[in-house]
């Protein structure tokens, strides 16, 4: 079973997990109110355990800069989910602070064999095209945290290649850390941390998925 | 010492005792005999009064002298009457070789289940059952129809599959490395991977653990203990084609297969992964011959091909190839013994014509630079290449050098080399006839 919003927000914040200011939204009244809050640019997604795919169907709209763009983004994700996704049930949609830097995944999965088994790798759309990844058994420590971050092949990318903006690695460290916790101390079977956004000032995760 | 009386057994009856040719009860028998100068071995066989010369009792209970290990190679649905008589006859341990058990299916599952509750009830250690056996030969204890009884040595070889035991006793024969038990561990109703694990740890005539595995039955226990084993642990996993693809929902499960995680679960555990079982045991040799080292390797070789490719493998496997020194070239020019064209580098290309002479020189040399902590000597065979001299240099060398890493590429199959070859490693320089399996496993010996 997949958590809803609030209930992974609220292990998120019991791990102290950083996660991407966010608010979900009923309506436009809410967004316009939560972005205010939040501070220009956002993003809008719709949550909704029944679209995993989101891009897909055009219910993520990055970098609205604006009150007036929010008001036409937010109709326009409504208006694509009524028209792809009818029957999903809709938690709301998700004003979120917009963070810029590279994007990695974090997750962990409890393992027939072996338990408790932690994933780090390159996030977004790199997850699924090169699959570059490592893996420990959890609960690791930070000297395995530090040599899974440095074990993928693509780890020059988070040093800041070619003007790339460079990955906050001991954050990075960190929820490595602290999603071992949460996979050790919690009652679930998989999560996801896909993506978490770093940049020099730090690493949150945008979006998490826990399944019980 | 924990399971004495399955490793090192006095009094032996087998069950299932037979002279009919090509059946496990024949292989049984001949291989126990090997060790009947040591031991006693007792047949047991209710339709036979003699087997192959020697008394057949009908029953274990008809031996009057205690047993301490009874081995049981008889048809599966009588091996819980078997195993019955043993627990009254107070045998120390078991191996039940017969197949027909857990891995055929529900039944054979429920029939195991059985045996298991019984011994295990009277606190009897028990192989098996569906297992090759257990061999120990340095002790000349062969409890197995392996096709026969591999050299003595250091390695303790753990394997899942008892017909690959047989291949590679086949295959170690014409080898200079040897076993300190090779233990075919079956179904596992009893005694477990970890066991054997604890054992090999604990067992003084072990130095390397090798295993060959499919599946782990509790991961978690294998991967703490395996943390704690100081010895090294070499592991070959087969079966690593997830076949039983899940539906999935996440990334994580997605890029998480069995191979991913046997192999994270060995690397965190501090054992060695290898891909095939040449490298699983020119892995095993290395570590039992040669010292741990500091990265840091000097290559000297007779061809500049070779040279090259070893170069090139040292570089993917980030293996350091220290600059000479100026004192090390000093001493080169110096001997007088040095082609001119010799390379001046590392890899030290000494050139095609290089004689004994020049070995040494150009080993004593490289070995004596304090940051280079690993030597690789390569050979290729030319019309003037003194094979056994070379090998003799090399074996006096490792002497002079104790705590560095020295491993030779012989690279050959004539008389000539393999002779060298064989005196080499029977001085533990290990032999590997291709550059890319020496670098691979001196890799293997350097400290992260």
């Amino acid at each position: 079973m997949l958590l809803d919003f609030h209930q992974t927000e609220k292990i998120l914040s019991k791990y102290k997990i950083p996660f991407a200011k966010s608010f979900l939204a009923k309506n436009t009244n809410e967004a316009i109110k939560n972005a205010k809050e939040i501070g220009y640019p956002v993003v809008l997604k719709v949550v909704s355990g029944d679209i995993l795919h989101r891009t897909e169907i055009g219910a993520v709209l990055n970098d609205i800069r604006n009150e007036k763009e929010l008001k036409t983004g937010f109709l326009k994700i409504e208006k694509s989910i009524k028209k792809n996704a009818p029957k999903a049930k809709i938690e709301g949609i998700l004003v979120q602070e917009q963070k810029s830097g590279m994007q990695i995944i974090i997750g962990a999965k409890i393992d027939e064999v072996f338990g408790s088994v932690l994933m780090f790798g390159l996030g977004g759309i790199f997850v699924e095209a090169f699959k570059d990844v490592s893996f420990r058994l959890a609960p690791v420590t930070q000297k395995d945290a530090k040599e899974m971050i440095k074990e993928i092949r693509g780890f020059k990318i988070l040093t800041g290649f070619r003007g790339q903006k460079k990955a906050n690695l001991r954050k990075i460290e960190e929820i490595i850390l602290k999603a071992s916790l949460l996979i050790m101390e919690e009652n679930i079977k998989e999560f996801d941390l896909n993506p978490i956004i770093t940049n020099e000032k730090g690493a949150w995760a945008c979006d998490a998925k826990i399944i019980l | 010492m924990k399971y004495k009386s399955i490793f090192s057994p006095k009094n032996i009856a087998l069950i299932g005792a037979s002279d009919r040719l090509g059946s496990v009860g024949r292989g049984l028998v001949k291989n126990l005999s090997e060790g009947s100068l040591r031991r006693k071995i007792y047949l047991v066989n209710p339709f036979k009064n003699s087997i192959l010369g020697k008394k057949s009792y009908p029953n274990i209970g008809a031996i009057k002298n205690k047993i301490d290990l009874a081995i049981i190679a008889v048809p599966a649905k009588i091996v819980l009457k078997i195993a019955g008589e043993c627990i009254q006859k107070k045998v120390g341990g078991m191996i039940i070789i017969s197949a027909g058990f857990a891995e055929t299916g529900k039944d054979g599952k429920a029939m195991q289940e059985k045996i298991k509750k019984l011994i295990q009830e009277k606190n009897i250690p028990m192989v098996g059952p569906n297992c090759l056996g257990i061999i120990r030969p340095p002790s000349r204890l062969n409890a197995s129809f392996a096709p026969a009884t591999p050299k003595s040595g250091e390695i303790a070889f753990i394997s899942q599959s008892g017909a690959l035991i047989d291949s590679m006793i086949d295959m170690s024969l014409d080898e200079n490395y040897g076993f300190s038990a090779i233990i075919s561990y079956g179904n596992e109703a009893d005694l477990s991977l970890t066991d054997y694990l604890e054992w090999a740890a604990s067992d003084k005539k072990t130095k390397v653990i090798a295993l060959y595995i499919e599946g782990i039955k509790n991961g978690r226990k294998f991967f703490e203990i395996a943390k704690k084993i100081k010895k090294p642990i070499v592991a070959l996993k087969g079966g690593k084609s997830d076949l039983t693809k899940k539906t999935v929902f996440l990334h994580t499960g997605a890029l998480m297969g069995q191979k991913e995680i046997f192999s994270a679960a060995f690397q965190q555990a501090g054992i060695f992964e290898v891909n095939s079982l040449e490298e699983l045991f020119d892995t095993a040799k290395i570590l039992c011959w040669q010292p741990k080292i500091k990265n840091g390797i000097g290559v000297v070789t007779n061809g500049g091909g070779a040279g090259v490719l070893t170069a090139d493998y040292c570089q993917e496997m980030k293996i350091n190839l220290p600059l000479l020194s100026p004192l090390t070239l000093k001493s080169l020019d110096k001997s007088k013994t040095m082609h001119p064209a010799y390379s001046k580098n590392n890899p030290l290309d000494i050139i095609g014509d290089a004689l004994s002479e020049r070995y040494q020189t150009a080993i004593e040399a490289v070995l004596g630079q304090n940051n280079i902590h690993g030597l690789i000597v390569i050979q290729t065979l030319q019309i003037m290449t003194e094979p056994v001299k070379n090998a003799k240099i090399i074996i006096n060398a490792k002497k002079n050098w104790p705590k560095k890493a020295v491993v030779s590429v012989f690279m050959g199959e004539s008389q000539k080399t393999k002779k060298a070859i064989s005196l080499l490693e029977k001085n533990r320089i290990p032999n590997y006839t291709d550059p890319l399996r020496a670098v691979k496993s001196i890799k293997r010996l350097i400290i992260k």
